[in-house]
């Protein structure tokens, strides 16, 4: 009894010094980090600005904080991409200073952050939805009608007449098209519907526009669903005489095949930095003024004029206020100021500087930022 | 003949299955090595130091999540151990109380609860009112998921330790409070630490959390006030990216976490078991 007693005595003397030992390490380490960190601060002070949304422009938002942070060491801006909606209810509560988006934010919305302050919008990168397909065939065309009638499942093998007229040197294989599309709520499929639906009257009155629609080639069984662009990538690799639609970046990236397009004035077009740009020339009239942001139309964008342009294009928006405590003020105003002037030759691939109409419409919006 | 025919053949059963649970343990752990490790290497202690590159550029690290990680995971057992332990201790010692009955249920549904609802919550709560994603918002979150682990890990382990003792130690006129923390939770401890360490290995690798919560950080690191970074919301966030350097540096940022890990838990571990 007495043996064990003392036995057990010595133990927890043991275990205690353990104990503290462990403690203390962690607390070495987590004052160590806080060394570190504080060494790695600069001398001046530094704001931090921080942003979130939209995950399609991160990481063209990436590059440019990384480049804005070589010439600007006391600014460091932070984005977390969370997609559209996430961006904009963070913006609301006034957990974020900008929120990216997207589609435009709808009225509705735009009257909310009405009552809380003075909100504004304006796109700040473009982009493209990209049609890609997995044939062992050079060079695909098609015009808008045929993609739409593809997409509902109307044309069923890959040589179908309507496709053969388009590629008459193609040798098309007697397959069935597997449609690839995306399974969860997104902006790249509000965009390509929408242009569906404006070049097929038929594919609006069956189909319709939207973030998810029901896609009537699924009840056919060759049409599939894939989460993500990843998602969607992955499951379009895997399966031989697949068409699908991802962002441009995506389909560069992965090296797919991409559809050259029959544009509005006649012309077959892949989406390329120089026909994007083209087609937000034809129509840089249609952005409103940054402070009544929800008055964009994704339709007047899409399918636009112009020998060289591109069909399915897409801005993506950042959401500012127009006042903040005056240091953050002049940060973020440094930021957005570089993104629309110097930052546009930091372009990514996947991604087009937007045309110098549209930056002056948002270098306005930002110069007007005040700091109270 | 046929008994021992059968006898061989559960036997095979038995040994297969045990193949089958821990074969995707081992591939985890196997294919975070091999993706990891020569990340790792290749971009040197850059990796542990440094902060996110711009897409496409063979550089940079993780430091900011790594801290974020720290930070939250050590003020999260600040706040979710104690409380933990106490539920623990009283669900097991007054195991007939209505109270107790009730909160032994409670812990087992917040242990299946969706972790992102946690997040949630916290957010209502604590975020919007303070105005800012902050660690201490990302260490509420990650309390909230401990609690439980720990909790019921510490019941199970008094639960476990034989009447003699207590009986023993009331009969040498001991008070409850003395019974309770000097007697039976020190011989229950291999049990509490073992739930302490599942509690935070948990939260270390927890995600869904953070995402309404810790806001995030690539490049900087803050207070706890401040929004910050972490592993696994770096992971969750990179891996969404098409760039190649930014899977690379998901995948090193995966064998980061997984030595943390192992290196907290073996050592710990396997003195437990020695003792």
């Amino acid at each position: 009894m007495d043996k064990k007693y003392i036995l057990l005595g010595i133990h927890s003397h043991v275990t205690r010094m353990r104990k503290v030992t462990v403690i203390l390490g962690i607390l070495a380490t987590v004052v160590l980090l806080g060394c570190v960190s504080e060494q790695t601060k600069d001398v001046r002070e530094q704001i931090k600005i921080y942003g979130s949304g939209a995950s399609f422009p991160a990481p063209q938002i990436e590059n440019w904080i990384y480049e804005f942070g070589k010439i600007n060491r006391n600014v460091i801006v932070e984005y977390a991409s969370k997609g559209s909606g996430a961006g904009i209810n963070d913006f609301k509560s006034k957990l974020v200073h900008f929120a990216c988006t997207d589609p435009p934010v709808k009225e509705s919305e735009w009257l909310e952050l009405e009552k809380i302050g003075k909100p504004i919008q304006f796109p700040f990168i473009v982009g493209a939805v990209a049609v890609i397909y997995n044939l062992p065939v050079e060079e695909l065309k098609l015009d808008g009608e045929t993609l739409a009638k593809i997409f509902m499942g109307e044309i069923e093998y890959w040589d179908d007449d309507a496709i053969r007229s388009l590629n008459p040197n193609a040798n098309l294989p007697h397959e069935k098209i597997i449609v690839i599309h995306r399974s969860d709520s997104s902006g790249t499929t509000e965009v390509f519907t929408t242009y569906l639906s404006i070049v097929s009257e038929d594919f609006k009155s069956k189909v319709g526009a939207g973030k998810l629609v029901d896609w009537p080639v699924d009840k056919l069984g060759r049409g599939f669903g894939g989460k993500g662009n990843e998602g969607v990538s992955a499951m379009f690799k895997q399966t031989p005489y697949s068409i699908a639609y991802v962002e441009l970046a995506y389909a560069l990236h992965e090296k797919f095949k991409i559809v050259s397009l029959k544009n509005a004035e006649g012309y077959f077009v892949k989406p390329s930095s120089e026909t994007i740009t083209s087609a937000i020339s034809a129509t840089s009239a249609f952005v409103p003024d940054p402070s009544e942001g929800y008055k964009e139309d994704l339709r007047q964008f899409l399918n636009a004029n112009g020998e060289k342009s591109y069909p399915i294009v897409s801005f993506s928006h950042v959401l500012l206020w127009q006042n903040y405590p005056e240091k953050e003020a002049k940060a973020i105003k440094d930021f957005w100021k570089w993104v629309l002037t110097d930052g546009q030759k930091y372009i990514i691939e996947g991604y087009a500087p937007l045309p110098k109409e549209i930056t002056e419409i948002g270098l306005k919006a930002v110069e007007g930022i005040r700091g109270e | 003949m046929l008994r021992e025919l059968k006898n061989r053949i559960f036997i095979c059963y038995l040994l297969i299955s045990a193949i089958l649970v821990i074969f995707p343990l081992l591939h985890i752990l196997f294919s975070v090595f091999i993706n990891g490790v020569p990340v790792v290497m290749k971009y040197g202690i850059d990796f542990l130091t440094g902060t996110l590159p711009a897409p496409n550029k063979p550089d940079g690290g993780i430091f900011p999540a790594i801290y974020g990680t720290f930070l939250m995971v050590f003020i999260a057992s600040l706040i979710g151990i104690p409380l933990a332990v106490l539920a623990g201790v009283f669900v097991a010692e007054y195991p007939n109380n209505t109270i107790s009955k009730a909160t032994r249920s409670l812990l087992l549904i917040m242990m299946e609860f969706p972790t992102i609802l946690v997040g949630l919550f916290v957010m209502a709560i604590f975020v919007v009112p303070t105005g800012s994603f902050s660690a201490l918002a990302g260490s509420f979150a990650l309390a909230i998921v401990m609690l439980p682990y720990v909790a019921t890990y510490t019941e199970q382990a008094m639960r476990s330790v034989p009447r003699q003792f207590k009986e023993g130690a009331y009969a040498l006129g001991l008070r409850k409070c003395r019974v309770v923390f000097s007697i039976t939770l020190k011989i229950a401890k291999k049990g509490v630490v073992t739930g302490l360490l599942i509690g935070m290995a948990k939260v270390a690798g927890e995600t869904a959390p953070l995402i309404f919560t810790a806001g995030n950080a690539w490049r900087s690191t803050g207070s706890v006030f401040e929004p910050n970074g972490a592993i696994p919301l770096w992971i969750y966030y990179l891996i969404q990216q098409p760039y190649a350097n930014y899977h690379e540096i998901a995948w090193g940022a995966a064998f980061v976490l997984m030595v943390f890990f192992l290196a907290i838990f073996l050592p710990i571990r396997f003195s437990m078991v020695r003792s």
